[in-house]
C-alpha cells in the first residue's frame, strides 16, 4: 500500500521529466526558423559602429536613439540613422547659371534662397530589420531667385527685357541612400520633380521639371546640386542646406538687423 | 519453510549500503526522510517478504531499524562537522562545472573572500604593476577635464566629437569697387560694416587620446551662412571652416580658418534707364570667394581677419546695364557662438548701424 501510494506521488515527476525532453528538441527547430525569417545582413552599410575603449567625455558612446524624436526613431522632427519616419525641414542658399536658350540672351549669374518642406520613411525599417539604407519620401519647395535678362534681335534692332526675381514651386519624389549606421550619418539624397516657374521675361508661370543631387549629414545641413529645368530656362544651382532649427535664428538676425537698419 | 522464509526476509530487510543524504537538516529531521526514503528503496523488495511473513518480519523490521536509530543518533555529533564543509561546497561547486555546449564560456568564481566584488584592491593593483613593470596609468581624464561640456555641444569643445554651431560675425569692412569700365579712373574706396551669420558643421579629423578619453584636435566641415554690408548689399557663401585646437581646456586658444564661395544676392539700386528709385532688388553677380582667418578662445569667440573679392561680369553679350564691376572688401571683427548672446548683437548692431549710416558711393 505504501509503494502504490508512493509511486502514485512519483510517478508524475517521471512523467513530467519524459515530456520535458520534446520540448528542447523543438527548441532547435524554432531558432532555425527565427534566423531564416531575419535575412543575414552583410557588406559595408550594415557594419555596427565598432567598439572602443576610448570616447569623447561629452559625447559618450552614442545611444542610437536619434535627438528629437519620438518612440526612439518611428518619428524624428531631425531625420538620422536610426529614423523610421522623418520630417524634412530646410532652408539654403544657392548660387549658379541661368542659361536661357541661345537666341534668348546670355547666360548669366543665378541666385536663390530656398524654403524647403516633406517626409521621409524608410520601409524596410517598419517591419523586417532594425537598419535599412534606403529611404523615400515626398518633398516640396518654395524659391526665390535673382531675374532674368532676355536680348533678343540684332544689334542694330535689339530688345532687352529683365525681371527682379523669379519665384519657383516645386515638387517631387525624393529616394535616400543612407552611408552608415552612425549618428548624423553622412546620406545621398536624389530628387526628381516637377518645378513650376516664371520663364525668362514672358511673364508666364509653366511647369517643368526638377532634379537634384545632394548630400547631407544626418538631418542638420548638406550640400546639393540641382536644375530646373523649363522652356528655353535652365537653372543650375549649387548650394549649403541647413536645418530650420539652425536656419531659423539665421533669419531671425538677418531680419532684426534689416529692421534695425530700417529696410523693414 | 517458515525459516527459509525467515531468512529471506531477513536478507531483504537487512539494511543496505549507506546512501549519503544531505545531512543539513536537523537530525531528527534527518532520520525521518533517511528512513522515509529507504523505505521506498526496499518496499518493492519488501512487500513480497513481508506479506508471506509478516509476523516475522514485524521483530526483523523492528530489529532491523533497531540499528538505524543509533544510525541517526551516530550522525548526530557528526552532523554539526558535516554541516561546516557543506559551506564551502557550494562555492567550490562551480569550479568543477564544465560548460553545458562548446559555445559556452567558462566561469569561475573566485572563493569568497572578505566584502564583495571586486577581490582585488589598489594594493594588488601596484604590486602587479610592480611584478611586471607598468607604468602608472595616466590620469584617466587627461589631468584637466572632469565634467562635460553643457550646451551639449553646441558650443564647440576639445570634448565634443561632432557639432553644429551657428556663428555671428561682426566686422569693420574696408570696401572698394572697380571703377566704371569705361575708364574715368575712380576707384571708389569707403568704411564700412559686414555681418556674417554661418551654420558650421564640425566634423572631427584629428583626435588625441588621453587615457580612455578621446578630445578633438582639429575639426573641418562644410559652412554656409549669409553676408549683410552697406546699401543693402547681401551675399550668400558656402565654403568650409577648419578649426584647430591648442589645448583641452573649455578655454583653449583656436586657430580658425574658413573659405568660401560668395555670390551676391540682392541690393539696393536705383534704375535709371526707368528712373526707377533705389530699392532692394535681387541682383546677380558672378560666384566671388571670401577667407578669414581667426584667433580664438574656446568655441565662444575668435578675432577674424579676412577679405572677400566679387568677380566682375562684364562680358560683351551682357547689355551694359546688367554689367558688374569686380569689388572686394578687408574685414577685421569678431565672430563667436550665438548662443551666448554677445556675437549675435554684436552682428544685429553692426548691421542696423551699417544700414543706417552707410551709403556706398
Amino acid at each position: 500500500m505504501t509503494a502504490l501510494l508512493l509511486a502514485t506521488v512519483f510517478s508524475p515527476l517521471l512523467a513530467a521529466s519524459l515530456v520535458a525532453q520534446p520540448s528542447a528538441s523543438e527548441d532547435a527547430p524554432a531558432t532555425d526558423a527565427d534566423a531564416e525569417e531575419q535575412p543575414v545582413t552583410y557588406g559595408p552599410f550594415f557594419e555596427a559602429e565598432p567598439a572602443s575603449d576610448v570616447e569623447f567625455i561629452s559625447q559618450p558612446r552614442p545611444d542610437q536613439t536619434p535627438v528629437l524624436s519620438l518612440g526612439k526613431g518611428a518619428f524624428c522632427f531631425v531625420e538620422d540613422s536610426y529614423c523610421k519616419a522623418s520630417l524634412l525641414l530646410s532652408a539654403s542658399l544657392g548660387a549658379g547659371i541661368r542659361a536661357p536658350a541661345s537666341d534668348e540672351g546670355p547666360d548669366i549669374p543665378y541666385a536663390q534662397f530656398t524654403f524647403r518642406g516633406g517626409f521621409t520613411i524608410r520601409p524596410v525599417m517598419f517591419r523586417r530589420r532594425p537598419w535599412h539604407p534606403w529611404g523615400i519620401g515626398l518633398v516640396s519647395s518654395w524659391s526665390r531667385g535673382t531675374g532674368s535678362v532676355t536680348v533678343r534681335g540684332d544689334a542694330l534692332d535689339q530688345e532687352i527685357e529683365s525681371t527682379d526675381r523669379t519665384t519657383v514651386f516645386r515638387v517631387g519624389g525624393i529616394n535616400q541612400l543612407w552611408l552608415s549606421k552612425k549618428k548624423h550619418a553622412m546620406h545621398l539624397d536624389f530628387t526628381i520633380g516637377g518645378a513650376r516657374s516664371d520663364v525668362l521675361t514672358s511673364g508666364v508661370k509653366l511647369w517643368g521639371s526638377h532634379a537634384e543631387l545632394a548630400m547631407s549629414w544626418g538631418g542638420w545641413g548638406g550640400v546639393f546640386f540641382n536644375g530646373d529645368f523649363l522652356d528655353r530656362d535652365t537653372r543650375v544651382v549649387m548650394g549649403f542646406r541647413g536645418h530650420g532649427i539652425a536656419a531659423g535664428p539665421i533669419l531671425a538676425m538677418a531680419l532684426a538687423g534689416l529692421a534695425m537698419g530700417g529696410a523693414l | 519453510m517458515s525459516v527459509l522464509l525467515s531468512v529471506l526476509a531477513g536478507s531483504l530487510l537487512a539494511p543496505g549500503p549507506e546512501v549519503q543524504r544531505p545531512t543539513g537538516a536537523p537530525p531528527p529531521a534527518s532520520a525521518e526522510p533517511a528512513t522515509e526514503t529507504e523505505a521506498p528503496a526496499d518496499g518493492p523488495a519488501e512487500t513480497p517478504g513481508e506479506e508471506a511473513p509478516p509476523s516475522e518480519a514485524g521483530p526483523e523490521s523492528v530489529a532491523a531499524e533497531g540499528p538505524e536509530q543509533p544510525a541517526p543518533a551516530d550522525p548526530e555529533p557528526v552532523a554539526p562537522v558535516e554541516s561546516a564543509p557543506p559551506e564551502p561546497e557550494p562555492a567550490a561547486e562551480p569550479e568543477p562545472t564544465a560548460p553545458a555546449t562548446p559555445g559556452d564560456t567558462e566561469r569561475f568564481t573566485v572563493a569568497a573572500g572578505e566584502g564583495g566584488p571586486p577581490y582585488y584592491t589598489e594594493a594588488d593593483q601596484a604590486q602587479l604593476r610592480q611584478r611586471h613593470e607598468i607604468a602608472e596609468p595616466a590620469s584617466d581624464r587627461g589631468g584637466d577635464r572632469v565634467s562635460p561640456v553643457r550646451w551639449r555641444c553646441l558650443i564647440a569643445d576639445p570634448t565634443c566629437g561632432v557639432n553644429f554651431e551657428v556663428n555671428a560675425t561682426a566686422a569693420y569692412a574696408y570696401r572698394g569697387r572697380q571703377g566704371n569700365v569705361s575708364g574715368n579712373g575712380e576707384d571708389p574706396r569707403w568704411s564700412s560694416g559686414r555681418a556674417q551669420y554661418d551654420f558650421w558643421m564640425n566634423l572631427p579629423v584629428m583626435v588625441e587620446t588621453r587615457g580612455r578619453n578621446k578630445f578633438t584636435r582639429m575639426t573641418l566641415g562644410p559652412k554656409g551662412g549669409v553676408i549683410f554690408s552697406d546699401s543693402g548689399s547681401t551675399w550668400g557663401n558656402l565654403g568650409m571652416a577648419m578649426r584647430y585646437w591648442f589645448g583641452r581646456g573649455r578655454w583653449a586658444p583656436t586657430l580658425e580658418f574658413t573659405s568660401a564661395l560668395s555670390y551676391k544676392i540682392g541690393e539696393r539700386t536705383a534704375r535709371e534707364a526707368t528712373g526707377e528709385a533705389a530699392k532692394w532688388r535681387m541682383s546677380r553677380g558672378p560666384v566671388g570667394f571670401t577667407a578669414d582667418v581667426g584667433f580664438g578662445l574656446g568655441g565662444f569667440g575668435a578675432i577674424v581677419v579676412g577679405g572677400q573679392y566679387d568677380s566682375p561680369l562684364a562680358r560683351e553679350d551682357v547689355p551694359e546695364q546688367f554689367r558688374v564691376s569686380a569689388g572686394g572688401a578687408f574685414f577685421v571683427g569678431f565672430r563667436g557662438n550665438i548662443l551666448w548672446g554677445g556675437p549675435a548683437a554684436a552682428a544685429i548692431l553692426t548691421h542696423g548701424l551699417t544700414q543706417r549710416t552707410v551709403e556706398a558711393p
